[in-house]
């Protein structure tokens, strides 16, 4: 692959801006308040956008094209619940959990259930869903590198793992929303942008689907009405199961919970999630349509396809993955930019390349900032006793930065799943395991200490041992873990962990010994709307 | 267990869900519905992509907000 010089310079451009806004802030990320919260005042549409460049992730600008590609129409609905699972933040974490402004993810759990070993139990699921998500924001800054440089894979790993290192380390939260805010809009105009080039080469969203039909004839077909378009989205159980992979992360997943924290006031926090999801609403329209081309563009136009030992987009990408010398499981998270690279034009592509190292960057920083908060503030700080996190915040907070990059840079040079795969485990991870003592904490008084424990620490190991049990003995996690192979049942992600874990919670919280009254007091009767 | 939750959370939620499952309901009962023409394109482009991807979220976000915001605006004016 050679470097075109139009796509170097979208990147350099967007380079500029990210690094012009990092400066230009520097100065706020002096002392504790200003690192971790932003000071808490940044408005609401601020705060909105960089709560959509956070959220998504190249699980998103990557993932969710390259699984249109592969499971065809169908997998519309995941795109559908994510986007429709947001709005529900608003009033059920969002603005309770400004109006109690915490400075990390694991205050309110060792605030409402009354023991600083809570940061503990819930750090451990929180940590690994985070590297994972730093891990896949490093592949997906590396896959664009690899499109930027032409170089090899290992190589884009090591510079994209020095491009979001400086990044982060320089940041803190007030550089990271800033220049978040600016990516959010960036990922949008590009998604968007593509759509309407796709669109537009079609002649129309009709010349489109018939285009696509003409290459798969399955592409549109749900269960029990027709051949389905993959074996996975065979029965309802694949459609729903997507549907609820992602749907609750927005209320409850660390890496945007504690962008509620940085608002002004709870006003703030409530329209932030508005413009995320008109931001965001967006972004996935253009990705549907990216991804709904994504096969007839690469079968069709990409050169490569004239090599006669290369007979389908598959076969391609397979070829490029060997080309490039791509290590693991990454295969067909390259499909989006190959199918804008089909396209042949270079401005298009600069774009992209933009918007989709704008989308990973800002996710690498954003569970970054939270990892340092809880290994650093958290758990050296509050849980062990250290004065170095509270004396020496930015210090403490730029160590933590060179160890958890350093470790994700290692495991990046072999990805061990696609991104969206990655991204899938350490949400249903999160949601069944911290999600429900973090939801009823705020909502019901009868949510006890030892049911978040044991929830926790129970939901982490079996949604994760089901998970991995399902992907190393089916071939896939998308399969029920305990299926016959002969007949197999589809449960994305093993998802319905996350019904479980409510389930499971509230049953606990019944039989066990409810919480002091002046905790409950203050941290739910407290934090309800005001009447 | 959820006291004191706005009651027009819940009515989002019966709009957002009831949207999507009934559509998907319909998708997985009548052979071809999505490539069903409406207002000129396969229907599934409407009331799947443009609506239940973003119109529907961005009103449901709109009225949380800011029905929010008048009930305490009304809360302050009562206090005054």
């Amino acid at each position: 692959m050679e470097t075109n010089p139009i796509v170097l310079f979208g990147a350099l451009a967007y380079f500029a801006v990210i690094f012009g806004i990092g400066w230009y802030t520097r100065k706020a990320s002096t002392d504790a308040n200003e690192f971790y919260v932003a000071g808490r005042k940044v408005g609401p549409f601020v705060n909105g956008s960089a709560l959509a460049a956070t959220y998504f992730s190249p699980a998103s600008f990557l993932g969710l094209p390259a699984f249109i590609f592969l499971l065809g129409y169908p997998f519309w609905w995941a795109l559908v619940g994510i986007i429709g699972g947001m709005p529900i933040a608003t009033l059920l974490t969002a603005a309770p959990l400004r109006k109690y402004a915490p400075t990390s993810f694991t205050d309110y759990y060792a605030d409402r259930y009354d023991t600083k070993w809570m940061r503990l139990i819930c750090a451990f699921p929180t940590v690994i869903c985070g590297f994972t998500y730093v891990i896949l924001s490093i592949i997906g800054t590396a896959l664009f590198m690899l499109c930027i440089l032409g170089v090899p894979f290992t190589y884009s790993v090591i510079i994209a793992s020095a491009v979001v290192f400086v990044y982060i380390f320089f940041g803190g939260m007030v550089a990271t929303t800033m220049s978040t805010a600016f990516q959010g809009i960036a990922m949008t105009v590009a998604s968007v942008t593509a759509a309407i080039v796709v669109i537009h080469h079609f002649g129309g969203l009709n010349g489109l689907t018939d285009a696509v039909i003409a290459n798969n004839a399955n592409f549109f077909n749900l269960p029990y009405v027709a051949k389905a378009s993959h074996p996975l989205m065979n029965m309802w159980t694949g459609v729903i199961g997507f549907f609820f992979v992602w749907h609750f992360g927005f209320s409850a997943m660390p890496y945007t919970v504690v962008r509620f924290f940085t608002t002004q006031d709870i006003k703030a926090a409530r329209r932030s999630v508005f413009w995320a999801v008109l931001i965001g609403g967006l972004m996935y329209m253009g990705l549907i349509v990216i991804g709904t081309g994504t096969r007839v563009l690469i079968e069709n136009l990409h050169p490569l396809m004239a090599d006669p030992n290369i007979g389908s987009a598959v076969a391609l990408l397979k070829h490029l993955k060997a080309q490039m010398a791509v290590g693991g499981a990454s295969l067909t998270d390259y499909s989006m930019i190959a199918a804008m690279d089909s396209l042949n034009n270079p401005w298009l592509l600069s774009i992209i390349v933009a918007g989709g190292l704008a989308i990973a960057m800002a996710t690498a920083a954003g569970w970054t900032m939270v990892l340092n908060v809880i290994l650093g503030r958290d758990l050296l700080g509050k849980v062990f006793g250290m004065a170095w996190p509270e004396e020496k915040p930015v210090q403490c907070t730029r160590v933590m930065t060179v160890i958890i990059i350093g470790v994700c840079m290692l495991f990046s040079f072999e990805p061990p799943g696609l991104v969206l795969d990655l991204s899938g485990a350490a949400f249903i991870i999160i949601l069944c395991s911290v999600g429900p003592p973090l939801i009823f904490g705020l909502w019901w008084e009868k949510a006890t200490t030892m049911a978040a424990g044991l929830t926790i620490t129970i939901m982490t190991f079996c949604s994760a041992g089901a998970w991995l049990y399902a992907k190393f003995t089916l071939g896939s996690a998308h399969w029920f873990f305990l299926s016959d192979k002969a007949n197999k049942i589809s449960t994305p992600h093993q998802f319905y962990w996350v019904f479980i874990g409510l389930a499971f919670f509230i049953i606990l919280s019944l039989v066990t010994k409810p919480c002091k009254e002046e905790v409950i007091q203050k941290y739910v009767i407290d934090l309800r709307p005001e009447r | 267990m959820f006291k004191g939750m706005p009651k027009i959370f819940w009515i989002g939620m019966a709009i957002m869900y009831g949207w999507c499952f009934l559509f998907m309901g319909l998708e997985m009962t009548i052979p071809g519905f999505p490539l069903k023409k409406f207002l000129g394109v396969p229907a599934c482009y409407i009331y799947n992509m443009i609506f239940a991807l973003w119109i529907v979220p961005t009103i449901i976000s709109y009225i949380f907000f800011k029905s929010e915001e008048n009930r305490e605006a009304l809360l302050e004016k009562g206090g005054n």
